[in-house]
């Protein structure tokens, strides 16, 4: 195993809001390696976005990073890596502004209103270039032009004036991408960048970063709910559910061999070509609401179909299946190890 | 081990059942519980209550009869209250004796110490009638109660208690203020059902109708809006004729000042039908066949009323500052009607004010409505939104 | 753009062209006219004996007696062809005189206003928005909620009562005595501007607590726009971020406010100048309202209303040039 880029360890972020805590991220382990994409599923509301911001210390409010670490391993100049603890950072503060952008970039699902109507195109990219790399007006200009013709924008020096709301959806998000990797990131993270468009711009926006991946070798953190969108670009998938990650391997092995309930579930809830209609099978029931959710237990198990009755008692840990995947069931914990823990359980009620 | 899955079961329960009810709660529920978490906003609301309530029951709060006077006690300042007199329960105010001033003759007072009038709560006064007796409807205006028992009073009703001084005619400040409210916060409400009534007509008509009838109105607006009202409102006000009843005054004043608010009104209700429009539930109930009419009156205009009587809430105090400012002017209403305003004109001589400064206690009736139902109104305003 | 412009000026000559009819009307609707006033006057005086058509030949001087639309139609050709605004019955001069001398100072107070306003009004409600719901905040908040419930004569009254019982002498007047009369020139501009900064005080303040409102709640809602994540994600520092990005989209609607607090500033310098006796337009609108002096009401109003709906227009020109939406449609 290659030495990762970004490594987090039991991440937690909780909301603190008038009704309660929520905890949005409740200990999220990952790995992202140098040039790969990692895709993290999860239906809406299991806490993926948030991991994501996490990494640039964009959190919004009332919501809070209340433990873990995201270990990044730094680049020097001089070849040699340092190793930044990214949840350290002060989030107003000079490392993480000089990460945000220039070390990782982001991509937002909306390109409507992700960038601003009242800037052009140019102001907000070559903004962001003059930040990070010292440039003057005209070089930067000269970048946004280049990076926008990168991104398959037509006429990229007349474009560059253009005002947001005179582009399509698919031209806006072009000229996110163009933006985000205008200072040659390390690590491009894409909050369902492909959600809000239609079906053939969704089409020509991945193959276009899958592209531009190959030529810059960054690495790719994908956030989708799109289970389509995994099987055409991930590397690795962590299947993420209320806060925690369920399931994580490489793509080939959540397709073909998925442990967890949840993703067998979530597997058999795509339609494929070859099948008839009725034989599509919906997760039954829904995400329960932010402030009931299961404690100390596990959290998929009111909606699982193979759910024992250990699954009402005990909260799963994460198990190695082999060395390249884990996965948060009991149904492949140590038997002893559920056995221990009811017995402790029952101790202490 | 039981225990653990009962108490589980228990937790879970009760967790579902407030979801349900969070679920099914209707509109006006959840309006209701996001207000109460506006504490200000409650008090206020209760500020308000407070006050309409005087207005009802001005009989009961005043101490004196409404154009009561003892011509003696011109100016006369504020009796303080005691409730102890050496040491004992016993409430009261001091009586007032006065001096001639030798140069300019006028009355100087003085508390007098040796003569304590003794108050008390619920004190017998002027008798007045509680119920419908005022309505011009046969049998209903039977309904009544005749009583002569005031909120506060002195036991002795011919002995001069003036809790808020006197005013240039020997009359109560705290009487007058009282009546007052009756106008000064009526003028609000009848304002409010005219700028209502306008602002929906011609909002809904914008929104609904749309094409040249909405331009045709939002230019009308935009002109309403534009013209500085003040100057309009004096001309208007200016014009009315000395020999018109106090009725026929005081809703020309309403109607003036209300021709002002409604465009604010207007607005809400128009971009809130515009926005309605699209709406899945409204597209559902035009498919399913609804009557226009059925349309705006059971489906639209309710899922707005809380936006509606946040914007009222909040255009009440215009008017009552609007009312104020004519009749401080002396150009709303006139004696005999008494409102805040027209108790302020006697403070507009700088040179009488310096001299009795408790002629200004209107102003911090003034203030404390129109803070309330500022107060309110934002409350009101963002409990609208519950989701 | 120059389409909405043009729109824009149309709306605006329709918008005078009204408020001008609405003016004339008003001005109208008063029982009789100044020639009965003053022929109820001088009998008052003492002269029973006045001649059988002395009311009607007054009339017929001054084209009382022809129907109103034609007197509308003479008054403003008059005002457009000659910039005459008719003849003051009571001040026995042209109303245009007592205009020029009135006038400025009423544009001063109220422009002066503006800019007060608005000086205060931004950061303030940028700063409540920033730091929601911090001490400062609910104080602001608080500040500005009586700044909203004390009316402008109240406010104008307290002031004047205080100065009056602790300060020896009322502060009234807007010019030193040295400068009352003499004609205008730089230093009587620079003498009403320090003696300005009370009503200009008392007519802001009302405005200020609509002003820090609106922009607080238009820049809260900014604050949690998709865009400022974006610009956050870049690296951008939290001020830069603040000023180019929310701040920046925040304005529109404050600029469109302008519109609307121009009345009500005129309302309450109107109403401030006649409690405190300024020698502006206020009072002089009052007394010819009173007393009927219909071109001098009628002029003043008109002059008055015309300014409000420039104001409006120059914030639809300064929103134009502010948000490219609008710039380009």
């Amino acid at each position: 195993m290659t030495t990762p880029l970004l490594e987090v360890t039991d991440l937690k972020i909780h909301f603190f809001t008038d009704e309660g805590v929520v905890k949005a991220v409740d200990g999220v382990d990952l790995t992202i390696e140098r040039g790969k994409t990692l895709c993290l599923v999860g239906e809406s509301g299991c806490g993926k976005s948030v991991t994501s911001r996490a990494f640039m210390q964009i959190i919004r409010k009332p919501g809070k990073l209340v433990d873990g670490s995201m270990l990044y391993r730094f680049k020097k100049d001089d070849g040699t890596d340092e190793i930044i603890d990214l949840a350290k950072l002060d989030p107003k503060g000079k490392p993480i502004r000089q990460i945000r952008g220039q070390e990782i970039a982001m991509i937002f699902q909306e390109p409507m209103t992700s960038l601003s109507l009242m800037h052009t195109v140019g102001q907000q990219i070559t903004e962001l270039i003059r930040l990070h790399t010292g440039a003057t007006k005209h070089e930067a200009r000269n970048r946004a032009i280049e990076m926008l013709q990168r991104v398959g924008i037509p006429k990229p020096d007349r474009l560059i004036d253009e005002y947001p709301f005179r582009l399509s959806g698919g031209m806006r998000q072009r000229a996110m991408i163009a933006m985000a990797l205008s200072c040659n990131p390390t690590m491009l993270i894409a909050d369902e960048p492909t959600t809000a468009l239609d079906v053939t711009t969704q089409a020509q926006i991945l193959d276009l970063m899958l592209e531009l991946q190959n030529d810059y070798g960054m690495a790719l953190l994908f956030i989708t709910h799109d289970l389509g969108v995994v099987a055409e670009i991930a590397d690795d998938v962590a299947v993420m559910y209320l806060g925690k990650i369920v399931e994580r391997s490489d793509a080939d092995t959540i397709f073909n061999n998925p442990k967890h309930p949840y993703t067998q579930a979530l597997l058999r809830s795509i339609p494929k070509i070859a099948m008839q209609r009725d034989e599509l099978e919906p997760i039954k029931g829904m995400v329960p609401s932010p402030f009931r959710r299961p404690v100390n237990i596990c959290q998929f198990q009111p909606r699982c179909n193979q759910r024992f009755e250990a699954c009402s008692r005990v909260e799963p840990v994460s198990t190695l299946i082999n060395e390249n995947h884990s996965v948060r069931c009991l149904l492949y914990e140590d038997v002893a190890a559920v056995h221990q823990a009811d017995t402790e359980a029952v101790a202490h009620g | 081990m039981d225990m653990t899955v009962h108490e589980q079961a228990v937790v879970l329960g009760m967790h579902e059942e407030s979801e349900l009810k969070l679920e099914v709660a209707t509109q006006w529920q959840l309006t209701w519980w996001k207000f109460r978490k506006h504490k200000l906003a409650m008090f206020s609301g209760g500020v308000v209550i407070f006050f309409y309530l005087v207005a009802i029951f001005a009989e009961f709060f005043a101490p004196w009869e409404r154009t009561q006077y003892i011509a003696e006690y011109v100016y006369a300042p504020p009796q303080p209250v005691h409730l102890f007199d050496d040491g004992k329960w016993s409430p009261h105010v001091k009586g007032l004796t006065f001096e001639r001033d030798p140069d300019s003759f006028k009355k100087i007072w003085k508390i007098d110490d040796e003569n304590k009038i003794p108050i008390t709560l619920f004190a017998k006064g002027a008798e007045y009638k509680v119920g419908l007796h005022w309505m011009p409807v046969p049998y209903l205006n039977d309904l009544y109660f005749t009583t002569s028992r005031h909120l506060i009073g002195a036991k002795d009703p011919t002995q001069p208690m003036y809790l808020m001084g006197a005013d240039k005619s020997g009359r109560d400040i705290l009487t007058r203020l009282i009546y007052s409210t009756r106008i000064s916060l009526s003028v609000g409400l009848v304002g409010v059902g005219v700028s209502l009534m306008l602002g929906i007509t011609l909002g809904g008509l914008s929104g609904l109708v749309g094409g040249w009838v909405d331009n045709v109105i939002q230019r009308l607006i935009e002109i309403v809006m534009s013209v500085p009202d003040l100057p309009i409102m004096l001309a208007i006000a200016a014009s009315v004729p000395l020999d018109w009843s106090v009725i026929k005054v005081y809703f020309l004043i309403t109607l003036v000042i209300a021709l002002r608010s409604w465009t604010g009104l207007a607005r809400v209700v128009r971009s809130k039908f515009l926005s309605l429009r699209e709406d899945d539930f409204i597209l559902a109930a035009k498919l399913d066949g609804a009557p226009q009419s059925r349309l705006i009156f059971r489906h639209m205009l309710p899922s707005f009323y809380s936006h509606i009587i946040a914007s009222l809430t909040l255009a009440l105090p215009g008017m009552i500052l609007g009312e104020t400012a004519l009749s401080f002017l002396g150009l709303g209403l006139r004696a005999p009607a008494v409102s805040w305003g027209v108790m302020l004109q006697e403070t507009q001589k700088v040179a009488v004010l310096a001299l009795y400064p408790w002629l200004l206690w209107p102003a911090a009736a003034v203030i404390t409505i129109v803070l309330a139902f500022n107060f309110l109104g934002d409350g009101l305003r963002d409990a609208a939104d519950p989701y | 753009m120059w389409q909405y412009i043009l729109r824009r000026f149309t709306y605006m000559i329709f918008t005078v062209w009204i408020i001008s009819l609405i003016t004339f009307a008003v001005i109208q609707l008063p029982p009789g006219d100044y020639v009965s006033t003053m022929v109820s006057q001088m009998i008052n005086s003492g002269m029973d004996e006045l001649p059988p058509d002395f009311e009607q030949e007054v009339r017929a001087q001054y084209g009382l007696d022809q129907p109103i639309y034609v007197q509308y139609y003479k008054w403003m050709r008059n005002i457009i062809r000659d910039g005459e605004f008719g003849y003051s019955w009571i001040y026995r001069r042209d109303a245009k005189d007592i205009m020029v001398e009135r006038l400025p100072a009423s544009f001063a107070i109220s422009a002066f206003s503006v800019l007060f306003i608005w000086m205060i009004a931004l950061p303030i409600g940028i700063y409540s928005a920033v730091k929601q719901y911090s001490l400062a905040d609910y104080t602001f908040t608080l500040i500005g909620f009586i700044g909203l419930a004390v009316p402008n004569f109240l406010f104008a009254l307290i002031l004047l009562f205080i100065s009056y019982k602790y300060m020896d002498q009322a502060m009234i007047g807007l010019y030193s005595q040295k400068y009352e009369t003499a004609p205008w020139s730089l230093a009587k501009f620079w003498d009403l501007v320090k003696h300005l900064w009370i009503p200009v005080v008392i007519i802001g303040t009302s405005g200020t607590a609509g002003l820090i409102r609106t922009m607080r709640a238009n820049l809260l809602d900014e604050l949690n726009k998709p865009y400022v994540d974006t610009a956050r994600s870049k690296g951008l520092s939290e001020t830069t971020l603040l000023w180019r990005y929310p701040v920046r989209h925040a304005l529109n609607p404050f600029i469109s406010t302008i519109g609307w607090i121009l009345p009500s500033l005129i309302a309450g310098e109107l109403i401030v100048s006649i409690v405190l006796n300024l020698p502006t337009s206020g009072p002089v609108i009052f007394n010819s309202l009173m007393d009927q002096d219909m071109y001098v009401a009628a002029g003043f109003i008109l002059i008055l209303s015309t300014l409000t709906v420039l104001g409006t227009f120059i914030s639809d020109l300064m929103l134009a040039l502010l948000d490219p939406r609008i710039r380009l449609s």
